[in-house]
């Protein structure tokens, strides 16, 4: 059916073949959000397996960074943005306005397109999040500092230049740079808004291999345009069209057997 | 087909040269009143230029001796005294309106308003504060006078602030909230970092605005001869003092006037390279 050379991602168990085997992590139930009086999302149930990747994908516009935002509520410093449904991590409905912001946001990290950086040095950027959560001596925190860029493959180049801006490093290194802020909080899930796009494809592949490194430890939720990083880094894939949930399933099969129309077409490139 | 396409091209040449010229025309013209003024400025003023200027008080009408610095110590203080005053509270201004009120009618309302009071004349801000604070407390004072010139730095500082946090990506407020970070502190932490350059450069462009301003001081601080550090009395400022001085028939107050202007541009100079400097740097180590 298409003649895209796509090479999936080769770390998806046996055991998770199949998504209604695997547990969930992450689950919407219900979900709607509204844009003032435009509803951007309709009716959305998608479950997140625990420490495996999820690809969203869909055209431009179809409320694939929408449902990335309401997973850890960003949305809601903005006025007249409104989500209703449920949203359920580890049992408890994150939407509910007694569950705390804090606690949301030191389980569930977030990376976005552009690498943004803090205008601060890069010990401080990434220590900046975990000191807020844990007053730690200098020692301890070196160690956190640490690991959290090991982790983000970032410790080799930079651990020379800590106290260095995080504004002179590349656009890679500031991505992975954003990475460690991210997973230094050690959160549970962690939320790719299209993390490559403003990247090189060196640099991509660097992000790349590290997603395929983090899901061990996190949950991992990817927005992306690029349906060929959809296949090489994710183990589900979820495809989205006008708001709605259109299908979800294991990767492979998603780009191989699609069992819906819309998403045949998106595939192999008939629109978006 | 070609010499189409030459004469399209020739024409094209003749008009960019007319505007060119006309341009480049309009330039010099400005530039050459500019380059009076500050020739002027510079000329008369160095050759009443001196250490005593800096030592000595204004002198009274008629003597042929004397210096500015009651009015120099006046100009600076007050000065000082108003970015003390205002700066803090144009911040704070200027945060509400770019990361509470922002996109909000409220917002937009103030901001027009800010607006509208950053182009207000000062001799109008100098009646505000005559009405305000003079005639209650009963008299010309120093206090009067910054709060006046406090009046002008405001507009200006809470219109930077405004615009240099809104310059700030809204990325990064969302990757520094998405890691739970209060807004509060994300402010003071990460976005007043960002727009600090900003800021400071507005807060220095207001100060060399202040430094020249006479109408307001008129009527607060009004002037003194004497040396005086007493914010409750009468002060001396460059500004009033080359007003006064300029319109004399003494050719020694006329020169100390001429001093006086050569001191403000120079300080003025000073300042909005210091600014332009501070926005360069941080330029350079962001590209």
């Amino acid at each position: 059916m298409t003649s895209m050379q796509i090479k999936f991602s080769s770390a998806v168990p046996a055991a998770a073949t199949n998504l209604s085997a695997s547990k969930a992590k992450l689950a919407a139930r219900n979900l709607g959000f509204y844009y003032g009086d435009f509803q951007a999302l309709k009716d959305i149930n998608l479950e997140v397996p625990d420490k495996r990747v999820t690809a969203l994908i869909g055209p431009s516009g179809c409320g694939k960074s929408t449902l990335l935002r309401i997973f850890n509520r960003i949305y809601s410093i903005y006025p007249k943005m409104r989500a209703e449904g449920e949203v359920i991590l580890d049992g408890e409905n994150i939407l509910d306005k007694s569950y705390s912001l804090n606690k949301l946001r030191s389980k569930i990290g977030m990376v976005f397109q552009k690498p943004v950086p803090f205008p601060m040095s890069i010990y401080n950027n990434v220590a900046y999040g975990i000191g807020h959560y844990e007053k730690l001596p200098r020692a301890e925190m070196d160690v956190r500092v640490e690991e959290a860029l090991t982790q983000a493959a970032l410790w080799d180049e930079v651990k020379d230049k800590l106290n260095q801006s995080a504004l002179g490093l590349s656009g890679g290194q500031q991505q992975r740079l954003c990475i460690a802020r991210a997973i230094a909080l050690k959160p549970e899930v962690l939320l790719f808004d299209e993390p490559t796009s403003a990247l090189d494809p060196i640099a991509t592949g660097k992000i790349e291999q590290l997603i395929a490194e983090l899901k061990q430890h996190f949950t991992i939720l990817i927005v992306t345009h690029n349906m060929q990083q959809a296949a090489r880094c994710s183990d589900f894939t979820a495809f989205m069209y006008l708001g709605e949930l259109v299908e979800h399933g294991v990767t492979g099969t998603i780009f191989t057997k699609p069992t819906k129309q819309q998403t045949e077409d998106y595939i192999t490139g008939r629109f978006g | 087909m070609a010499s189409v396409a030459e004469r399209i091209y020739l024409r094209r040449r003749i008009v960019n040269g007319i505007s060119l010229a006309l341009s480049g025309a309009a330039t010099v013209f400005g530039l050459f009143w500019l380059v009076w003024i500050l020739w002027t400025t510079v000329s008369k003023g160095i050759d009443a230029f001196g250490l005593h200027l800096f030592t000595q008080m204004t002198p009274p009408p008629g003597e042929v001796s004397g210096g500015l610095a009651n009015a120099l110590f006046g100009s600076l203080l007050m000065s000082l005294l108003a970015i003390a005053m205002a700066t803090p509270i144009g911040i704070a201004a200027g945060t509400y309106l770019a990361e509470y009120a922002n996109h909000r009618k409220l917002g937009e309302t103030i901001r027009f308003i800010n607006d509208i009071l950053l182009s207000a004349p000062s001799i109008v801000l100098g009646l505000f504060v005559y009405t305000l604070v003079v005639e209650p407390l009963g008299g010309f004072s120093g206090w009067s006078g910054a709060i006046a010139l406090g009046f002008i730095v405001l507009p200006v500082v809470v219109r930077t602030t405004d615009e240099m946090l809104r310059l700030v990506p809204g990325t990064m407020r969302e990757a520094a909230l998405s890691l739970g970070v209060p807004q509060w502190k994300v402010n003071v932490q990460v976005l007043y970092r960002a727009a600090l350059p900003g800021i400071v450069t507005g807060v220095l462009l207001a100060l060399a605005r202040i430094s020249g301003e006479t109408a307001p001081l008129l009527f607060t601080a009004l002037n003194n001869q004497y040396w005086s550090t007493d914010l409750t009395e009468p002060m001396a400022s460059i500004p009033v003092v080359i007003f006064q001085f300029a319109m004399s028939p003494y050719e020694y107050w006329n020169s100390l006037a001429w001093a006086g202007a050569f001191i403000v541009t120079i300080f003025v100079l000073i300042t909005s390279l210091a600014a332009r400097a501070i926005l360069l740097r941080n330029k350079m180590s962001n590209d």
